[in-house]
């Protein structure tokens, strides 16, 4: 696969992109990502750890407004595994019924009528630049072994986008590339969610 | 001028495939535990099962390999059969909740009875339906057909439609399996 399909193969897998992906088919107008500020990552350091590691099955899953999306969890999945790992919270699952985390990023568009924005801006060229805002609300559920009740975190981020001649929004970072973006955005919001279940009394 | 108009007239054409095709071919996810689930059946005292065949209904099995959406653009299971996933995602459920057990009396199978995609203009929507039987020995204890269905906001343009569908197409297997699980007679059958 080119760097070029990579990169729209990312796009096509995210939502509010995949409006950007059609006005740069349409035309070839430059699209900006920019991962917004407000949230950061928590260093892996920062975390309060347990005694010992608890033995878990991990579960990730990206959605788009509340239902699964195969390809973007297939982007996301193993660094966000990958992320897991390294905090020293959990260790492998010792057997089946064990513990279970359970982490979701939702995407929830914010902009209103993203769609139309994105088109009109591919169809004038990129002239009428445009710029959009997509939500991600990630859930971290923590069901201990043998117990039915979840210990339930969440946290919130933000990816903006430009198409064509737009600025990007305060509290924008810096121009990413798609992989890149959708990656910091997810291991930032997820650190987030982490760190406040290892705060909290009955997780420990 | 000329040119500009060139280049007008193909990104109205370009706009207009993009509108009417995509041309995608999209696998769904392979099967997942949801923690909702999994605390439900740990919290339910129940017994552990085995998941026996799950089979399309003879009258639709050319719908278990792949569903269209607008035409151009196909969606699969991980497996090549929707019924078999269906299958697999309750295996998946049962496992988290350390309730899976090939060696059990009790067995559940099913036959998708229903499988439909409609990714139109507008409002989409989706159904699914299955038929779940339990059997303990020659005893069977639930023989039930349920149903589900969504609906959800449609692009015009198919490379926000198709993907969103597919997305909604999937989440029909985690929404009835979960109508299974909710079921009190389902719960029943398989209790301790």
């Amino acid at each position: 696969m080119t760097d070029s399909n990579r990169r729209s193969s990312i796009l096509r897998a995210f939502l509010v992109p995949a409006v950007l992906a059609a006005s740069l088919l349409t035309t070839g107008c430059a699209t900006g990502l920019y991962v917004d500020t407000a949230t950061k990552e928590v260093p892996v350091a920062e975390l309060k750890k347990p005694v010992q590691p608890k033995p878990t099955n991990v579960v990730f899953e990206f959605q788009t407004k509340g239902a699964p999306n195969a390809t973007a969890t297939k982007h996301l999945q193993d660094g966000v595994v990958s992320y897991v790992a390294q905090t020293g919270l959990f260790a492998p699952p010792a057997a089946v019924g064990s513990s279970m985390l359970n982490i979701t990023i939702n995407n929830i568009p914010l902009t209103d009528d993203a769609a139309s924005k994105g088109f009109v801006t591919g169809l004038t060229f990129g002239l009428a630049g445009s710029a959009v805002t997509d939500g991600y609300v990630c859930t971290v559920s923590y069901l201990p072994a043998g117990q039915g009740v979840a210990i339930v975190k969440t946290a919130r981020h933000a990816v903006h986008a430009t198409i064509g001649n737009a600025s990007p929004p305060p509290g924008a970072g810096k121009p990413l590339e798609a992989a890149v973006a959708y990656n910091t955005m997810a291991r930032e919001v997820v650190s987030n969610a982490l760190r406040d279940l290892a705060l909290d009394p009955a997780f420990n | 001028m000329t040119k500009i108009i060139r280049l007008a007239a193909l990104s109205a054409i370009a706009a207009a495939a993009m509108m009417l095709t995509g041309c995608a071919s999209l696998t769904m996810s392979p099967p997942k535990p949801t923690i909702e689930n999994t605390a439900k059946l740990r919290a339910a005292e129940l017994a552990p099962v085995n998941v026996g065949s799950f089979k399309i209904d003879a009258a639709k099995a050319k719908d278990d390999a792949s569903v269209s959406m607008r035409g151009a653009n196909g969606l699969a299971a991980p497996g090549g059969s929707f019924a078999q996933y269906l299958g697999d995602s309750l295996k998946a459920e049962l496992q988290s909740a350390g309730l899976l057990d090939p060696a059990s009396q009790t067995v559940i199978t099913g036959t998708l009875t229903q499988s439909e995609l409609n990714a139109g203009m507008g409002t989409a929507d989706g159904k699914l339906g299955a038929r779940f039987v339990v059997t303990r020995g020659a005893a069977v204890r639930f023989d039930r057909e349920l149903t589900v269905n969504s609906e959800w906001e449609s692009s015009f343009m198919a490379a926000v439609a198709v993907p969103l569908a597919a997305n909604n197409y999937e989440g029909l297997y985690r929404k009835l399996i979960t109508k299974l699980i909710d079921d009190a007679s389902f719960r029943a059958a398989i209790g301790k």
